[in-house]
């Protein structure tokens, strides 16, 4: 088999570089299986670290193929390249792994134990099974443009504040160490290993007693009062989406399908147009929409930055909006709202975003648009519904030339945009510079706030792929 | 090469399992400490990866003194008396005390510990985090030891223990890069663990070479009962390279079965009172004897199936068996696992006190280093237990050792710094040499033993021994220190195991036939120090 590997050793003075290594191995190997093949039978001054060789003890992680991945449990395939974490390297394969331990809070317990519930051992186990692997430290794209100490940090946070045996302020400790820098992108649960759900087990948890203790971000609280005054996130200062359509936009020929559609606050309040083209989209391909006018915003931006108070007041408007016209297929077209609505409610009606739903029903072909695209995928979208290929689909068959582009946050979400500007600049000029890689002269994305965000770091117009194929279907 | 760090502290703890921080937190209260690892703190051991529990009397129901004769019989009484009396009067409060520093175990509907049933134990005795027991343990002392003063030394190897002629004082270490180092000490614990990866299949870490044997030894300490390797039934049979890793006995605890190729539940016919929970001793030979005699799967295997169980209870229990096989394309909620015995725990090792001296003064050792707590067969859930009751019992006793001022001997440097040099002048590669003692080991010093067939491991070792060593750079030190360490170590398994003529617990001697029980056995413990080795005959037993 043979793979690439990345070496280095600072005491030659080399940069890191590349070497590819053919190796003899068995049938169904390991990456680490592999590293042990190239120590024994070619270099054995290779540096990587290894031990349980079982997943359990998080020596082994390793970047394969740019994602982090245990290398003990991680299948090797011919072509591999295996590069160490994305942190201070040492030699080889072996980072510095130390200042991040440093970092992982410890309990302050009594000398005698406070009674202990099952059910609040049951809350505590999922943040439990970290193997402090640091996968997670390695690709959060918050830690190199703020002061956060990273995902593992904020779940042991968490860990500790849930547990009676503890008597410190983990609240305090958690915001000392960046808990409002977190962008929820879920990277980080996407590279774990054990599937650790740090932003909504912790991030979200620690933020929403932060609240409750008044230390919230003043961006935030005002946010907050917005939305329990109005019942949207964004002030109205021009005539909104809701205020322009029909309650019922009729396709056009045959009805395929009906869908209500809830818009959410950005597409209602600030960019209307895209959601307009969205519905001449929708009209053109047999689709009636139903749009009640009582719906109201879905609750992320309080859900992601700890103002629970007014959530279940706003699922049950919204729920009881959509009940009352009868559909059973509710669309998004904004990936925060959809992850929301997805993830947060429990509706009686299924939710789509609106790529699932024009693949599934299939979609009329659009003429090609000229110009050289490329695609951001939301991470409220990708790892928050886990839709990546549809809106592929969709691009594909629209876009002249569609550059593919490597997912990463763009620094917009969580409540990081308006709580901590600078930072979001920072994650979004890292973007840039990888739109800018692509060569394309175009983003397109179906997120409202990465549209926004993009376009401010970019400088190119991004659209709303809704928006790309009307273009198509105007041709 | 020379040595360029010299570090002094009051107690030196080698090794970083469940017992060396354990020790390392204990002794930090007597003076300054230091640990160190050859691997990531808290990453290297054993005990990280242990999965099913650890064992305490906790209920009324339950008794120390049933726990004492569980151990004692699933021993084959080869265990020392006053070591396990002392692991089942104070597994109770080690358990509090992990708890009390924040452990997340299981609890019950009354919001106790919970216990389950675990091989050759009359009650539910096993206390659990879910099936990763041994990791939950570790966090827990990690964070300790984090909120201590005790230094850590990561990815350090302890090449050898030094000696000022009557005491051991210090040792010489060796970090990631070859570079040397000497650690001087009051006291020093070791607490290195086991050494399964002297045999070709096991479910140790690639930590567990069996340097604290080799390093005791050396300094002149009496070890006992090495022949005595543990084979878990229940190790992984696919794909080839995860072969031997561990599927935890919770597997069985919570009711999964064991059938061989023809559908039958086999242990109907070698233990029908216990079946699937009878001791590990048992259930390896009673799975080696279905391979040998075709009743196997086609890779050697037998299944061990749980699909019969409650999909939540699979889920909520055994997690980690169930993703690793998810990995691997087999999914335990519908499908049976194919498992085979592996090489997992040494019984034998450093002759302790219940204060786990050892037999040099000023050296303790604690965990699987020491030998006797378990005798000839360890009962699953003991060892977690063994780390926790003599950790903390060495770090006392080493805390309370006397301040001194240390005396170098320098020629006992020099003579360690010739003997590593010798390795650029050798011929063999270290990783070629560990294969041909896997190899060994596996086809010669199995399950099944008889004399032939030891002699043969004997011979091979020995030549193994006989060849020096290569290395090109001090990068390559540590590894080839710690292949000369798995050397010895395979030697003393084989010596012990010609020594002891009869089968008793997890050795099994094919070519002795005996009329004695385990009880009244004429043999005690097989011993091994530099230049002597024996087996104790007890002579009110003949």
């Amino acid at each position: 088999m043979k793979v690439t590997i990345s070496r280095f050793d600072p005491v030659t003075g080399e940069q890191p570089h590349f070497v590819e290594y053919n190796v003899s191995v068995n049938k169904a190997t390991r990456i680490l299986n592999v590293l042990d093949a190239v120590r024994d039978t070619i270099d054995p001054t290779f540096a990587y670290r290894h031990c349980c060789r079982g997943g359990q003890c998080g020596s082994c992680a390793v970047r394969v193929n740019g994602e982090p991945v245990l290398a003990c449990m991680q299948e090797a395939h011919e072509g591999d390249v295996i590069e160490p974490l994305d942190l201070p390297r040492i030699r080889d394969l072996v980072t510095d792994i130390a200042p991040i331990m440093a970092q992982i809070a410890w309990m302050n317990g009594g000398s005698t134990c406070p009674e202990v519930t099952q059910e609040s051992i049951e809350e505590i186990k999922p943040l439990r099974e970290c193997i402090e692997c640091y996968s997670c430290i390695s690709s959060c794209p918050a830690i190199s443009a703020s002061d956060y100490k990273g995902p593992t940090i904020m779940r042991q946070e968490q860990r500790l504040n849930l547990d009676s045996r503890d008597n410190a302020d983990r609240i305090v400790e958690a915001i000392d160490k960046g808990l409002f820098s977190c962008t929820t992108c879920r990277k980080c649960v996407e590279v774990c290993p054990k599937k650790i759900d740090t932003p909504r087990k912790a991030i979200e948890k620690l933020r929403a007693e932060a609240v409750k203790r008044g230390l919230s971000l003043p961006a935030h609280k005002a946010l907050a009062s917005l939305i329990e005054k109005t019942g949207r996130s964004v002030e109205r200062k021009e005539p909104t989406f809701l205020e322009q359509v029909a309650d019922v936009i009729e396709p056009e020929g045959e009805v395929r399908a009906t869908v209500g559609f809830f818009v959410g606050c950005m597409f209602n309040g600030r960019v209307t147009q895209p959601a307009l083209d969205a519905m001449e989209v929708l009209r053109q391909n047999g689709i009636r929409v139903i749009i009640p006018k009582d719906q109201v915003c879905c609750g992320s931006p309080l859900i992601k930055t700890g103002f629970m108070g007014f959530i279940p007041e706003l699922q049950k408007r919204n729920i009881d909006a959509f009940v009352k016209t009868g559909v059973d297929t509710v669309m998004t077209m904004c990936a925060g709202c959809g992850a929301t609505l997805k993830n947060d409610y429990d509706t009686p009606f299924r939710v789509v975003d609106i790529t699932e739903l024009l693949c599934e029903l299939g979609f009329k072909a659009p003429s090609k648009v000229e110009g050289t695209y490329t695609y951001h995928d939301p991470c409220h979208l990708l790892r928050g519904q886990g839709i990546s290929k549809q809106p592929r689909i969709l691009l594909d068959s629209v876009a002249e030339k569609f550059v593919e582009m490597p997912a990463r946050c763009c620094g917009a979400g969580g409540g990081v945009k308006s709580g901590q500007p600078e930072e979001a600049a920072k994650i979004g000029a890292v973007r840039a510079e990888m739109v800018k890689k692509t060569g394309a002269d175009c983003i397109v994305t179906v997120c409202p706030f990465c549209e926004f965000h993009l376009h401010q770091v970019t400088g190119l117009p991004v659209k709303n792929i809704a928006t790309l194929m009307l273009e198509g279907y105007r041709k | 090469m020379g040595i360029e760090n010299t570090t002094d502290c009051h107690v030196l703890v080698i090794g970083s399992g469940g017992a060396g921080i354990r020790a390392a937190v204990e002794a930090e209260n007597y003076g300054e400490t230091i640990i160190v690892s050859k691997t990531i703190t808290g990453k290297g051991g054993c005990t990280v990866m242990a999965e099913g529990g650890i064992n305490a009397v906790l209920k009324n129901t339950d008794s120390i003194q049933t726990h004492f004769e569980d151990t004692m019989s699933g021993g084959a009484y080869l265990n020392d008396e006053t070591l396990v009396r002392t692991l089942t009067s104070e597994a109770p409060d080690r358990i509090r005390d992990l708890f009390t520093w924040g452990a997340v175990f299981d609890l019950g509907e009354d919001n106790c510990i919970a216990q389950r049933p675990f091989g050759g134990q009359r009650c539910a005795r096993t206390c659990f985090s879910g099936d990763h027991t041994g990791h939950e343990i570790v966090m827990t002392l990690l964070e300790k030891l984090r909120s201590s003063s005790v230094t850590i030394e990561n990815e350090v190897t302890v090449l050898d223990l030094l000696s000022d002629g009557e005491k051991i004082n210090g040792a010489i270490t060796c970090d990631r890069e070859g570079n040397l180092g000497l650690i001087t000490a009051d006291a020093v614990i070791l607490a290195t663990g086991g050494a399964g990866q002297v045999y070709d299949t096991t479910t140790n870490s690639t930590a567990g070479t069996g340097d604290g044997y080799a390093l005791g030894y050396r300094a002149g300490a009496q070890l006992i009962d090495m022949e005595q390797v543990q084979f878990h039934p229940t190790g992984a049979v696919i794909p080839y390279d995860s072969r031997g890793r561990l599927i935890t006995e919770a597997v069985r605890g919570e009711g999964g079965i064991l059938k061989n190729v023809l559908g039958e539940r086999f242990m109907e016919k070698y233990d029908p009172k216990r079946m699937d929970l009878s001791t590990r001793d048992v259930i390896s030979r009673s799975i080696a004897t279905e391979v040998l005699e075709g009743r196997g799967t086609e890779h050697g295997g037998v299944w061990l199936d749980v699909s019969h169980l409650p999909r939540e209870q699979i889920e909520s229990r055994l997690p980690i068996m169930l993703n690793q096989f998810l990995q691997f394309g087999v999914d335990i909620r519908t499908q049976p696992m194919e498992v085979a015995p592996t090489a997992h725990h040494f019984m034998g090792g450093l002759k302790i006190t219940p204060d786990t001296l050892t037999t040099v003064p000023h050296l303790f050792a604690a965990g699987e280093v020491a030998g006797g707590v378990h005798g000839a067969n360890r009962l699953g859930g003991n060892a977690l237990a063994e780390t926790q009751v003599f950790g903390r019992r060495a770090g006392i006793s080493a805390g309370k050792c006397e301040k001194t001022t240390k005396n170098i001997d320098n020629q006992q440097i020099k003579a360690a710094e010739e003997k590593l040099n010798l390795f650029y002048k050798g011929t063999a590669k270290s990783a070629e040499v560990r294969r041909s003692m896997k190899t060994i080991m596996w086809n010669n010093v199995g399950i099944y033993r008889n004399e032939l067939d030891l002699r043969v491991a004997e011979r091979g070792i020995e030549k193994l021994q006989n060849t020096q060593l290569k290395i090109s750079s001090p990068r390559e030190l540590s590894d080839a220190v710690i292949t000369e360490n798995m050397l010895l170590v395979a030697h003393l398994v084989i010596e012990g195991a010609l020594l002891r003529r009869e089968s008793r617990g997890a050795h099994t001697r094919t070519d002795v036939k005996q009329t004695w029980t385990n009880a009244d056995s004429p043999y005690g413990h097989t011993f091994f120090v530099k230049g002597k080795s024996g087996i104790e005959i007890l002579e009110d037993k003949l």
